[in-house]
């Protein structure tokens, strides 16, 4: 699992954020020695493990529709400016 | 700073008002802060006018919440309505909540003053608070030492007597590692006993409200306020809050504690002692000790740091300059916008968004995210064997005491070892405790900590409170 600058550059990429020259040198030792220390887990025999929920006891709401009027006003109010109800929001590109 | 147990009794006795405390608090903060750098912003006014409320209200005789009057202090990845929460990252520099989290409504429906927002890593994500965008955070004990992270600001406060309760949020140990480097208590309660509507996320598997406090009485009395399913948050568990103050009497007989195989093995001497000398203490009070094997704990951290990551590099997706955060002035088309917008994240923000990404990629999604996701099976599994032998486990919080500022910045990995007791705890969904045991040689205090499984609170607040007071 060894991982180099042209990985971190990649991961940059996918994660929309731009790694330069720099801090791709200092993540790239960084990560080579977190990688080599995550590969220990590959010593451990998984055969066989099923992945449960998080959090099995947790509650979960009825399967029923709702409306959330105090939602929408919520995101209603994020915005300075509205017009037919709809929430302007600034141009973009 | 007098404890929540003594303000109570001095606002109920009539010997203060809730404004003469939350004077005391905020004239502590403007004589510590300058120097200490715990808090980023403090709400003098709407604290002085809760306060005031606290005060009519008992003026009309009515009953006060159970936090009447009390400071305090809030990290900054917890939503307040029309107060900044910025995570300590210049991309969320100018966020406003628009709405209140459920612990900040649980601490106003109990009378709490909240008096400012506390500093942090930027995103929760360190273990030093070096990583702030307001400046790192100095240990109130030895102020040339880190106060330990994420929630250091928080536990700071506590420590330096600015105010008697802070909240923290630990998703690998961010409320126990700093409250046992600045010799306070800090508890993160079990995954979904603190609901987390209103919580900045981090890692949602991983993240959970915690409290820091002077002491465990008054870490139990908070957590009694702030506990208990919500139906903003589906991972709030759906079971009663007991009175955990009033259980912590009970004496320690017949209490099985459980000492991890192995888990002090090369451990700085001074901490080894500590821990071998907490255990010694509960024997004395009557506790059984009982050895247990926890064989895949160990992989815990890197388990952690993958999975942890992974989720960040989710959770981190919304700050596009579209739906939130710094939104960029110039860019060449969409997808320089977006990495313009996202330009803002510190060098740990990004670093761990990038090891999520690239755990998360088809080439190594099977032997990084999943591998991980079923050693933490396994690792859970280790935990519920072990509570089946015994009702809390003793380990020591952090393998070192508070390290110089600067001094590991260098060496990332050795930084992400200051989780290694801690972050257990989240992988396996655990409840902890850290309270203060003593020092080390050159006077800094030391934690040791206590595990319970969900929903038994009750017991590491117990075995706390017992070792607090035989010390």
């Amino acid at each position: 699992m060894e991982i180099t600058k042209k990985d971190v550059a990649l991961a940059g990429k996918l994660a929309n954020m731009q790694v330069s020259e720099q801090e791709a040198a200092i993540y790239e030792e960084q990560l080579r020695a977190l990688f080599k220390w995550v590969k220990e887990l590959s010593a451990v025999n998984t055969d066989g493990v099923q992945l449960t929920n998080v959090n099995i006891t947790a509650h979960i709401r009825a399967d029923q529709p709702q409306t959330d009027l105090a939602r929408a006003a919520l995101v209603r109010s994020a915005f300075n400016d509205a017009q037919d109800d709809c929430a302007k929001v600034k141009k973009v590109l | 700073m007098m404890t929540i147990e003594q303000i109570i009794h001095a606002i109920t006795s009539g010997e203060k008002t809730a404004e003469q405390i939350t004077r005391e608090s905020l004239a502590a903060i403007a004589a510590k802060n300058a120097e200490i750098n715990a808090f980023v912003e403090v709400f003098e006014q709407d604290a002085l006018a809760q306060a005031k409320a606290v005060d009519e209200k008992k003026a009309r005789g009515e009953k006060l919440g159970a936090l009447a009057g009390v400071p305090v202090a809030i990290k900054d990845n917890i939503l307040y309505k029309g107060h900044k929460a910025t995570c300590c990252s210049k991309m969320l520099e100018n966020y406003t909540a628009s709405y209140t989290s459920t612990v900040v409504e649980k601490l106003l429906a109990a009378d709490a003053v909240i008096i400012g927002r506390t500093n942090m890593d930027e995103f929760a994500m360190g273990s030093s608070n070096q990583t702030s965008l307001y400046g790192p955070v100095k240990n109130p004990v030895d102020t040339t030492c880190v106060p330990g992270g994420s929630s250091g600001g928080s536990a700071a406060a506590v420590a330096a007597g600015m105010v008697p309760l802070a909240l923290g949020t630990d998703t690998g140990g961010s409320v126990r590692q700093p409250a046992g480097f600045c010799g306070v208590v800090g508890i993160k309660p079990g995954y979904g006993r603190i609901s987390r509507y209103g919580i900045i996320a981090f890692a949602s598997s991983a993240d959970q409200v915690g409290v820091l406090a002077a002491n465990v009485k008054d870490a139990a009395i908070a957590l009694e306020v702030l506990a208990g399913k919500d139906e903003h948050d589906s991972t709030s568990l759906d079971a009663p809050v007991p009175c955990y103050a009033q259980q912590m009497t009970a004496d320690l007989k017949g209490m099985k504690i459980g000492l991890p195989v192995g888990f002090l093995d090369g451990l700085n001497e001074a901490i080894k002692d500590k821990v071998s000398a907490a255990a010694k203490r509960l024997e004395q009070l009557g506790a059984e000790l009982v050895e247990v094997d926890v064989p895949y704990a160990k992989y815990s951290a890197p388990c952690y740091y993958i999975i942890t990551s992974a989720e960040a590099s989710s959770n981190l997706g919304r700050y596009d300059g579209i739906r939130y955060g710094y939104a960029a002035q110039q860019a060449d088309g969409l997808k320089n916008y977006y990495e313009n917008s996202r330009a803002p994240f510190g060098l740990e923000v990004k670093k761990r968004i990038i090891i999520g990404t690239y755990a998360l990629t088809s080439e190594r999604y099977e032997e990084c995210f999943l591998k991980a996701l079923k050693v933490r099976e396994l690792i859970r599994d280790d935990f519920k064997k072990a509570f089946e032998k015994v009702d809390v486990l003793l380990t020591p919080t952090s393998p070192t005491t508070a390290f110089k500022l600067g001094a590991q910045e260098k060496d990332p990995l050795a930084l992400y070892l200051a989780d290694l007791y801690t972050c257990q705890g989240n992988i396996g969904g655990l409840a902890g405790i850290s309270v203060p045991f003593g020092k080390d040689e050159k006077g800094l205090p030391i934690g040791v900590q206590f595990y319970g499984p969900i929903l038994k609170e009750e017991k590491i607040l117990n075995a706390a409170y017992q070792l607090e007071k035989n010390k």
